[in-house]
Formats: C-alpha cells, structure tokens, sequence
C-alpha cells in the first residue's frame, strides 16, 4: 500500500492509469456477472425449489417491515402536506398528495431501502460464506454451475416480489394516511378515501411497481455479486454484506432518478 | 432458512390488511342500488362538484346517494338520480339543495323535508331545489363591486 502510494506520488501518471484500470475491470467483472447471472436466469431448467424458498425469503417474511415503514411514511407525509397545505389554505390537498407520493415515489424506493438492508445484506453474507469455506468450488466441481443454483432463484425471486411488496407498500401507505388524516386532521375517511382512487392514474401506480422491479434486480444482483467475488474469509463476509448494502442504495437512488426522468416525461 | 411461525402470521396479517384495505378504497363511492332502495330526480341549475356516489342526507343523516348525473340538453338543467333508502319516506314537498360537508368535504344534497300530506313516489321529482353556491363568483362579486364612497383624491406634494 505504502509503495504503492509512493509511486502514484512519483508518477501522477501511474496512479491515473491504475485507476482508470480498477475501474474498468470492475465495470468488466459486473457487467460479466451479470450477463452470466441473466443466462442463467432466462434458461431452462429453473431451479424452482431454491426460487420458491427465495420468494418466500425475500418476499413474504419481508412484508412485516416493510408494512410498518409504509404505514409510518404515509402518516407522516400527511401531517407534513397538512402543514405545509395550510400555509396557503390547500389542506384538503392532502390525500392527492399522500397519494401520488406514496405511489410514485417512497412505496418503491423505501421498500428497495429497507430490502437493500434486509435481502442485499443477508444474500451477499450467505454466497460470501459459501465462497470463504469453498462451497462455490466444490459446487463448481460436482458440475453444479453456482449461476443457475444459487444466483438466478435469488435474481428472479427480487424481480418478482418487490414489486408485490411496492404494492402492499402503496395501500398500506395510503392507508396510514388515511388513518392519522381521520383521527387527526378531520378528514371523513370516505371522502379521503374516495379523493384518493379520483386522483390516482394507473401510470401513478405501474410506474411505482415498475421501479419495484428495477429496485428488485439491483439489490439482489449487488447482493451476490459482492458475495460472489467476497475474499479473505470471516472480514470478507462482513466487507462483502456492507458493499452489496451500499452499493444497492446508491445504485436504487441513481436508477430512481434516472426512471423518475422517464415516466415523467412528456 | 427456518423462520418463526409468528414471522408467519404477521405477514399473513399485513396481507389481509392491504388487501382488506383496497377492497375498502373499491368499495367506497359505489352506489348501492337494488333492493331497499328506490329512485328520485331533483333537477338543479347548478351541482358544482356534486359526483356520483356523493351522499343525500336529511338533517345530516345519510339516507341515500346520487346515483347519476346527467345534463338536461334542453332547458340545460342538471339531472340528478337520488337513490333512497326504502323506509325513508320524504313529503313531495321537500326541498334539495347541493351544499358541502364542510371546507375539507366533499359536497352531497342535504334535503329538507316539507310539511305536504302526500309522499315522494319512487320516480318522482324534488321540485324545489337549490344548486350549488359558487363561493369563487360570490367572491369576485364582492371584489369588482364599486366602492360606495370613493377615497377623495388628495394632493400629495
């Protein structure tokens, strides 16, 4: 490390060029992987066992958590848009803006946010074990391809649940609206309810299911990508579990801009 | 990976409640029409944002909802489709008239019953009705409206 430091001092130049190096072969051993892991995915046989445990995994044992998240965002945002309609007399705005927030925008990206922790994390520390006690290898030797067995259930599984769990997100958010706009706010629950399914468009609630499924890809595909490539035993398990964690947030909030731009463009 | 079957169940519950909770979000402003029910009209010159599945109460109490709203194409009135409550049985007399539920609410038809000794038939006409206030024009109104007592002018230095 230390030579290495000395000679990117002595030669700008170097250190330039080993930079632009790593961050090529990162952008090459990702986009590898995940041309591997899509093959696998697309192709029979689908290893259903392993995908049904995984859709359970990642989906319904993550609808507790995230039915809380939901229900706790959409009440807040309605005591935020009723204090900030109020200052120029738009309170019965409420349920519109509830609404439209929850579908478009955090339904999606803090289901993918809670997900990230919970399903990124846990897949990168699974696969990394695996590799630090040589699973992968001896999988690899009983011509057991780790793509199609391990990767691709996990893959398919975050495609297809998160988007189901960026819908149970939309209702129970609404719903926590709902509720603190009744108790609270004096709202009648079926006039909010009813300003609700007026306002909402179907692009308001695709659009947020479709950032559910790009969300889902990324956070699986960062999850054993780092566990995947994870060395040096029990730190690379633990280094492996943060990165897939960091890098799905980064990765979910520049794809969330990215597909904000596209759905509403007009 | 072995989970705890109150893992389970709390699951299961935040299903049941978001599917519980959009059957709700369905289900609210569908007009129940059919049995227990029957048809009125009331013609308005002026509904506002009165909708379809809004509520018609008697002194605040719902009893019935808009089922329909159409335009009359020539004396270009609003038609209103009131569905009532069978066991409400109002004077033919009564008057309807488009309000809202307060500054937050929705806007519904409050009818005031009249003292008639006949009874609205299902079918019939509320003939007495009042439209919907236009809060923005009543306010435009009293802005444009001249001064009484124009300010003398004064001279300023």
């Amino acid at each position: 490390m230390a030579r290495a430091a000395r000679l990117s001092l002595m030669s700008p130049v170097a250190g330039i060029g080993r930079g632009v190096i790593a961050l090529t072969n990162l952008v090459g051993a990702l986009t590898q992987f995940t041309l591997r892991a899509l093959l696998a995915c697309v192709t029979l046989p689908w290893n259903t066992r392993e995908l049904g445990r995984q859709v359970m995994a990642i989906g319904f044992y993550s609808l507790p958590v995230v039915g809380l998240t939901a229900a706790f965002t959409g009440a807040a945002l309605a005591l935020n848009i009723f204090t900030g309609g109020g200052r120029f007399n738009a309170e019965q705005i409420v349920p519109q803006i509830v609404a439209l927030g929850v579908t478009r925008e955090l339904a999606p990206v803090l289901t993918a946010l809670i997900l990230a922790g919970r399903v990124s994390a846990t897949i990168a520390a699974e696969i990394g074990a695996m590799r630090a006690t040589e699973q992968l290898d001896a999988m690899r030797t009983l011509s057991t391809d780790p793509f199609r067995y391990l990767i691709a259930p996990r893959l398919l599984a975050g495609v297809m649940t998160i988007p189901l769990l960026t819908g149970v997100a939309d209702l129970i958010g609404i719903a926590g609206g709902l509720a603190i706009s009744a108790s609270s706010l004096g709202f009648n629950p079926e006039i909010y309810a009813r300003s609700t399914v007026e306002f909402l468009t179907l692009d308001d609630v695709t659009s947020g299911l479709i950032k559910g499924a790009v969300f889902g890809f990324i956070l699986t595909l960062m999850g054993c990508y780092h566990g995947y490539r994870s060395v040096g035993g029990a730190a690379g398990v633990g280094r492996a579990a943060t990165q897939a964690m960091v890098w799905s947030g980064v990765l979910i909030f520049a794809s969330d801009y990215l597909l904000t731009r596209l759905f509403t463009a007009s | 990976m072995r989970h705890n079957w109150t893992e389970t169940l709390v699951g299961a519950v935040v299903l049941l409640g978001a599917a519980g909770f959009l059957a709700y979000l369905l289900s609210v402003g569908q007009v129940v029409t059919g049995e227990g029910r029957y048809k009125v009209t009331a013609r308005f010159g002026q509904v506002g944002s009165l909708k379809a599945g809004d509520d018609v109460r008697v002194a605040g109490v719902r009893v019935g909802q808009v089922e329909k709203i159409s335009l009359d194409p020539k004396t270009y009135f609003a038609i209103t489709d009131l569905a009532l409550d069978a066991n409400i049985v109002l004077p033919s007399d009564s008057t309807a008239k488009v309000t809202s539920d307060g500054l937050l609410g929705g806007a519904l038809i409050a009818i005031e019953p009249g003292g008639s000794e006949t009874n609205l038939k299902p079918g019939g006409q509320i003939e007495n009705t009042q439209g919907a206030v236009d809060l923005f024009g009543l306010i435009g109104q009293f802005i444009n409206k001249p001064s009484p007592a124009p300010a003398p002018a004064t001279d300023l230095p």
